[in-house]
């Protein structure tokens, strides 16, 4: 309504006034203020967050009116932070602000859904079959099940009830369990971190199955497995907060701003107060504004660029004038006083051997426990050869003595020798491998020769069998390091001017950074951590992370990060920030989330080197090893190919295997007992006269498929499926991209030795993929059933960072729009379901579960001298020593709800704990039991209740330390039985603290100081990695005790990487097979480097299928790519482009942009094909994602396993998805094909 | 009126009801004196249809069609809001309004679900049937035209659904076209800025 003929133009009404003068009434309309009110206007704010897979944890309000939500805004009640520092918030960024849309958006997914062609054939054979029946007619007759799975990706769902979709899966669960074993039931989801409770739904159902648990944090590449190598942990770093308690920060291969909005802030507000910024980051990145002096190597030459930087800071600050801060820290929280025994390798020279060891020593020292991991060192006063407190033979067998003080074995005190300089036997010349010197068509190498002699200083041991030499790690270093010390011979550096390994000169020719640079940043950030004792950081990420060699890079970060002793101390140290997302109560949320309460161990398998085995990506590996193995090998037996070496770690029990073994797990029990054996006995026995093998020998058998597969909480296929052709092509067996051939039809590159080829490939290895989302993503699109799911407004659940010290919820502010259910309903659904359908095949079984060696248990001592091999005749397999560990787990099938459904019987027995410490939790079950309540009947029968997603929530939060203050103070009591010293001060002042659900929904909570981290919650320091170890003296999880900057494992030596070296990108041949298809093509074109870094326009809390993010970019999936190589093949900005390799190829569009250097381009990671995607040329295919173009290759030196920190363990260790070092051909797409149209034609080809 | 609650039926999901119902849905729509023979006729061939054809058939096509094709989409707010954070408060309205006439939802749709809206008609006075109908009839004519487009027999019930509303004297919110690809570039393009004349060669 109009409002001009109320209003008055002339006149104005004469006031009333009322309030003796103070008021007047006036009665001109107010009705356009009711627009305004109602905009604003709610009945409730709930508090949320956003997950896709974001490290943000930013708290949210959530606006709700009439059953509605209606927008969204931040929270800002997060607890402040001391005087002096700058608070949290404002925590939030664009794409979590746009996230209500996601609720009520078209691309919701509204049903349960599955495939016409499934639903056809299930309601067939259900009418005359029982469940299990119905499914074992459809998969047993191959011509339906090659049809049902020829159209994934194709469109064609139906909705169904959510009954009958429980039954298809509980059925495909059932049949798979009893025909091939539970091994062969999968389930991914990553990053529990940011909705656990949801991670744990599935997680609990699958392992109450006996299914597999697949790692992601490896298989995303954002694992760095130079921190399990050197500190034996996981991943651990500085919350945010701390950038702002640091005075010098390098910014390396992350993209702040960008990818961690909420917390950039701390960056800005360090640089107000005097912080000197440098930025390392090839393109002019959004971070690169940050910078006091941006830096800009040639992508993927990092290493090179770091090791320069330890050069300077070796020279000037350690061996010129040593700083005495920097020779302390070293001697003490490093393992560089440790004695490395030298080997003779042909007449000329030594190359370094594994790191001296007390059963070295005739006598071992006296020490009796482990002295085969128990390192030496020499003290400086007495000149003895010592065993220090604190290393791994410490840990286990015996208390009091795992520590960091400065105390031999014997309590004598003593002060670790760094050097043996001034006590030398004499210098010998020790071999160093150079891999430098080999280029490949796109990397440049540079003239030095691939064995690098060096001299240094060296003692000589009676050893008790006979004499050893002996160097320390620091002088090793130093000599690998390039600095002349005055040991005489060659390949030394007196000058930063000499061109030699590892020298700023050095470095320029391959980074392209200027060696004043280098030098500059290098003393600053020394200088600075000298001064202020380590307050010197790197924030690292992606941009190394990703690449084949990112070892070298993160090792050469962190030697400059322990030259200047910054780890441990506030403002210093290793920001590693790439997907790790710290899941704070994790010691309360492994018994929910792997069914720890009813059944151990879980089944957990390592993400990598299972998709690289069953989608077949080794078929076309052709990475020989021999490529990577260091001209100083140590002799043995290297030979074949990358799945081979795989195959030899999962036999040595170094790497999880699933499916375990080519036999049904449930069967082997009964098979023992016939034969009269232990289980354990029974199967090392078949194994060894090959009655029995594993499942990896064969992966393309039928026998040995993955046969059901869930996915959950992820878009596998549409953002981290590495070699997304080959999943299409092998794993679902549906139309796909890939363009180049495998070994055996290229007759390129050496077939494995071990592994059996199948000169056919399979195609279609799942039976059942099934996906729990609430959009209809790229995987959605491909699966065969599809579950709506709750989005993050509709479900109740916890959420933490490691950017900040807060647990915080997300909580249903509405309930689950159209049919959607939470994660925690639906497979606590299914688990009724299959719990009812099981017995027509299942009842009480006895499942044989293998596991690897694992870290942080006794298994990490497993194989401490060497690796022998009972495949090659070294000796007999021994379960739990040179194979995997043995277990017989009994299931009850038929009870799988009512165990899923409340807190199991384990807990009491075996008590709660994790990172090797135990303690008694009873107390804890009790209360839980009070406060969800007592299951009244049945097998579960007075158990404390887990029937609702806030009872599972509060399991978790009573279970562990860092939300219930008791059982913080009880697990550094454990710890301080270890260490022999008193930790429970960190805790003590909150021991009657519990945190319960409805108290982080009221405001967010800080956690409690826990033993499971490395640093401490305090209101004096921030969180920072680390300081417990500095500051308490705890040990680091490694073999020495201390941070492990020598990698002494034969593999690691053999692979040249037992210290830091500079390893170029591989070569991965994916180009040149194109040679055709390129002259075919015509036109122009150029060849790039491919890079996929994450973007502003969906990482890491919304989508890209945003059509909010959309609009503020391209509408649709696009490349960056610099002007000139733009110019090189006739491309102008937002042209269509085709990228393609052998790998498969994609569609977008062109960003030309001078941000992006020559030889590069950029195509922002998980760009959904769902939108505004055309057809590839080339394949004929729509357009395909980032990763139709890469294909991962795994590395030896991450299969390694039962060896102290170098042990495996569930997203600890193990494979790593690398996809950066791949190239690409890019030209024009002439003309745009949209396919738009339907796919009948193929649908009834195929039937 | 009743027709209402028949292009309801019609234009919901096509479970086991709505296909036994079919034929009785196809004869009350053909006598339906609102309509003009030819769009009641058409209707009563896809009641037909969806009576005869196998239901798992009729399902996929009706899935691919309405719930994987976004500018098909039969939630109206869709077409208007979009992802616009105004899209909350128009629901709120929306059932407000359903609130003030007597009506609760059962759970599991939202206020601006095409049939939902539909079946409320049907329970309307005729006169305020057709005045809501004249706000949707923006959203409903390109429904119509793009249903049509694609040769859809489903596009005759967006076609009753004209042939009941009165022509348009206002409009509940600009609709987009939907997108013609060939174009689209076009309508999007910035133009550059420029600060100095246009180089010789380019056009301005």
């Amino acid at each position: 309504m109009s409002h001009f003929l109320d209003r008055l133009t002339f006149f104005r009404r004469k006031p009333e006034p009322f309030a003796n003068g103070h008021g007047i009434t006036t009665t001109e309309d107010r009705g356009w203020e009711e627009a305004y009110r109602a905009r604003w206007q709610h009945d409730k704010i709930v508090r949320s967050t956003h997950g896709v897979n974001c490290t943000g944890s930013c708290s949210w309000k959530i606006y709700v009116k009439g059953g509605i939500v209606t927008w969204e805004t931040q929270q800002t009640d997060y607890p402040r932070t001391r005087p002096d520092m700058p608070n949290h918030e404002p925590r939030g960024c664009q794409r979590g602000a746009s996230y209500s849309w996601y609720l009520y958006s078209g691309n919701r997914l509204k049903h349960p859904m599955v495939r016409g062609r499934l639903i056809r054939a299930w309601r067939a054979a259900r009418k005359t079959l029982a469940p299990v029946a119905a499914w074992a007619s459809i998969m047993e007759d191959e011509a339906t099940r090659r049809a049902i799975h020829k159209v994934r990706g194709k469109g064609g769902f139906v909705r169904v009830p959510w009954d009958e979709a429980n039954e298809i899966i509980a059925s495909a669960n059932a049949y798979t369990i009893r025909k091939y074993g539970p091994d062969r039931v999968f389930g991914f989801s990553p990053i529990p971190a940011m909705s656990m409770v949801s991670y744990a739904s599935g997680s609990r159902y699958l392992s109450l199955l006996g299914g597999v648990s697949l790692s992601f944090y490896d298989w995303y590449c954002d694992l760095p497995p130079a921190s399990p190598q050197t500190w034996g942990e996981q991943t651990d770093v500085p919350e945010s907060a701390d950038w702002f308690n640091s005075s010098y920060i390098i910014v390396w291969g992350s993209n702040v701003p960008q990818t961690r909005t909420p917390d950039a802030h701390f960056f800005t507000e360090s640089r107000y107060r005097g912080t000197r910024s440098i930025v390392v980051s090839p393109d002019y990145s959004e971070a690169a504004k940050f910078a006091d002096l941006w830096l800009h190597p040639k992508q993927g030459t990092d290493a090179a660029l770091g090791l320069a930087l330890g050069h300077v800071v070796l020279r000037e600050f350690h061996v010129d004038n040593p700083d005495p801060y920097f020779t302390d820290y070293c001697r003490r929280y490093s393992d560089m006083p440790f004695l490395v025994r030298l080997v003779k390798q042909g007449d000329h020279y030594y190359i370094p051997d594994r790191l001296l060891r007390a059963c070295d020593i005739a006598g071992g020292l006296g020490e009796t426990n482990n002295p085969e991991w128990k390192t030496l060192a020499f003290d400086e006063a007495s000149g003895r050869i010592v065993a220090p407190h604190g290393t791994l033979g410490f840990r286990w067998g015996e208390g009091g003595r795992w520590n960091l003080e400065e105390k031999a074995g014997d309590g004598s005190s003593v002060r670790l020798a760094l050097s043996v300089a001034g006590t030398a036997d004499g210098v010998e010349e020790v071999a160093f491998p150079y891999f430098g010197g080999k280029g490949h068509a796109h990397v440049a190498g540079t003239e030095h020769p691939e064995i690098l002699p060096r001299r240094l200083p060296v003692r000589r041991l009676a050893g008790a069998e006979g004499e050893i030499v002996v160097a320390t790690v620091f002088d090793l270093l130093a000599a690998n390091y390039g600095v002349d010390r005055g040991f005489g011979g060659a390949n030394v550096a007196s000058s930063y001017d000499d061109d030699v390994p590892y020298t700023p000169a050095w470095q320029e020719r391959i980074t392209g950074v200027p060696r004043d640079h280098v030098i500059e940043v290098a003393r600053g950030f020394a200088a600075n951590a000298a001064k202020t004792h380590g307050k010197s950081m790197v924030i690292l990420g992606a941009g190394l992370n990703h690449w084949y060699h990112m070892d070298m890079s993160y090792r050469a970060i962190i030697n400059l990060l322990v030259l200047c002793g910054c780890v441990g101390q506030s403002g210093g140290g290793w920001s590693h920030y790439v997907g790790q997302e710290k899941l704070r109560p994790q010691t309360g949320w492994l018994p929910l989330a792997f069914a720890l309460d009813w059944t151990r161990p879980p089944r957990q398998m390592n993400g990598t080197s299972f998709f690289y085995t069953h989608t077949d990506q080794w078929r076309y590996e052709t990475l020989e090893v021999g490529e990577l193995l260091s001209p100083t090998a140590p002799e043995g037996d290297w030979s074949g190919a990358m799945i081979d070496y795989n195959l030899r770690a999962e036999r040595l029990g170094w790497l999880p295997s699933a499916p375990q073994l080519r036999a049904n797990p449930l069967d082997l029990a009964a098979a023992a007992e016939a034969a009269g054996q232990a289980p354990a006995d029974y199967i090392a026995d078949r194994l060894v006269v090959g009655e029995l093998e594993f499942a990896s020998q064969d992966p393309d058998h039928p026998d040995n498929w993955p046969r059901n597969l869930f996915v959950w909480r992820s878009n596998l296929l549409g953002a981290s499926g590495k070699g997304h052709e080959y999943f299409l092509k092998h794993l679902l067996g549906t139309a796909h991209g890939v363009q180049g051939k495998d070994l055996g039809a290229s007759g390129q590159g050496a077939k494995p030795s071990d592994v059996v080829w199948h000169e056919a490939a399979p195609e279609g290895k799942l039976d059942l993929l099934v996906t729990l989302d609430f959009r209809m993503s790229t995987t959605a699109l491909h699966s065969d059933i599809v579950l709506p799911t709750a989005t993050w407004y509709e479900k109740n659940d916890l959420n933490t960072s490691d950017m900040h010290p807060f647990i915080h919820p997300l909580s249903a502010a509405v309930d689950p729009a159209w049919e959607a259910r939470s994660d925690w309903v639906i497979y606590k659904e299914l688990a009724k379901t299959f719990s009812r359908i099981a017995p027509e095949v299942l009842g009480r079984e006895r499942d044989v579960v293998l596991t690897p060696m694992m870290h942080d248990a006794p298994g990490e001592l497993a194989q401490p001298l060497g690796v022998r091999d009972w495949t090659r005749g070294e000796g007999r397999p021994v379960p739990g020593l040179t194979m995997p560990q043995v277990s017989v787990v009994e299931r009850d099938y038929a009870n799988v709800y009512t165990a899923f459904t409340s807190l199991g019987p384990l807990l009491d027995k075996h008590g709660n704990g994790g990172k090797g410490l135990t303690w008694n939790t009873s107390a804890e079950i009790e209360l839980l039991g009070k406060l969800n309540g007592t299951v009244r009947e049945g097998p579960a029968s007075g158990r404390p209740r887990i029937d609702s997603d806030i009872d599972a929530a509060e399991t978790i939060m009573s279970l562990a330390p860092e939300t219930n203050g008791e059982v913080a103070v009880k697990a550094w009591q454990a710890l301080g039985q270890q260490t022999g010293r008193k930790h429970a001060h960190l805790a003590s002042a909150r021991e009657d603290e519990k945190i319960r659900y409805r108290d982080i929904q009221a405001q967010p909570r800080k956690i409690i100081s826990s033993p499971t981290w490395s640093g401490v919650e305090s209101e004096h320091v921030s969180y920072n990695a680390g300081y417990t170890n500095v500051h308490e003296l705890i040990p680091w999880r490694t073999l020495t005790g201390r941070q492990q900057l020598y990698q002494d494992h034969l593999w690691m030596r053999a692979f040249g990487e037992g210290l830091c070296v500079w390893r170029p990108p591989i070569d991965t041949r994916s180009v040149t097979p194109m040679i055709e298809a390129r002259k075919a093509g015509g036109g122009k074109d150029v060849v790039l480097n491919f890079i996929t870094p994450h973007q502003k326009w969906g990482i890491h809390s919304t989508y890209t299928d945003n059509l909010i993010m959309l609009t503020l970019n391209r509408g649709g999936p696009v490349v960056w790519i610099s002007e000139t190589d733009a110019k090189t093949a006739g491309i102008v900005d937002n042209d269509w482009i085709e990228a393609y390799n052998a790998n498969g190829a994609l569609v977008a569009r062109a960003v030309v942009s001078q941000r992006v250097p020559q030889g590069m381009t950029m195509m922002y990671h998980a760009q959904d094909k769902t939108v505004n995607t055309p057809g590839s040329r080339l394949t004929g295919q729509r357009g395909g994602i980032h990763n139709s173009v890469t294909r991962t290759v795994l590395k030896p030196t991450h299969m390694i396993g039962g060896y102290g920190q170098l042990a495996y363990g569930f997203n600890y260790y193990g494979t790593v998805g690398s996809n950066r070092d791949e190239f690409v051909i890019i030209r024009k797409l002439d003309q745009v094909d949209w396919l738009d149209h339907p796919a009948a034609a193929l649908a009834q080809e195929a039937v | 009126m009743r027709i209402f609650k028949l292009l309801s039926l019609l234009l919901g999901y096509p479970d086991e009801a709505v296909q036994q119902a079919a034929p009785e849905i196809a004869a009350l729509v053909r006598d339906e004196p609102a309509l003009p023979r030819e769009t009641a006729a058409r209707l009563a061939a896809l009641a037909t249809r969806i009576a005869t054809d196998g239901l798992l058939d009729t399902q996929e096509a009706y899935v691919a069609l309405f719930d994987q094709t976004r500018s098909l989409s039969l939630y109206l707010f869709e077409h208007v809001h979009g992802e616009s954070r105004d899209r909350g408060q128009a629901m709120v309205d929306l059932r407000t309004l359903y609130e003030a006439n007597g009506l609760e939802m059962e759970p599991g749709e939202l206020p601006d679900y095409l049939p939902l809206f539909l079946e409320f008609l049907g329970m309307t006075a005729v006169a305020e049937a057709r005045d809501l109908l004249a706000d949707i009839r923006p959203i409903a004519e390109s429904l119509a035209q793009r249903l049509a487009k694609r040769r859809s027999d489903y596009a005759a019930v967006l076609d009753a659904v004209l042939a009941l509303a009165p022509v348009a004297v206002r409009t509940a919110g600009s609709v987009a076209p939907e997108d013609e690809l060939a174009g689209h570039d076009h309508v999007w393009a910035e133009e550059p800025v420029r600060f100095t004349a246009a180089p010789a060669g380019e056009s301005p």
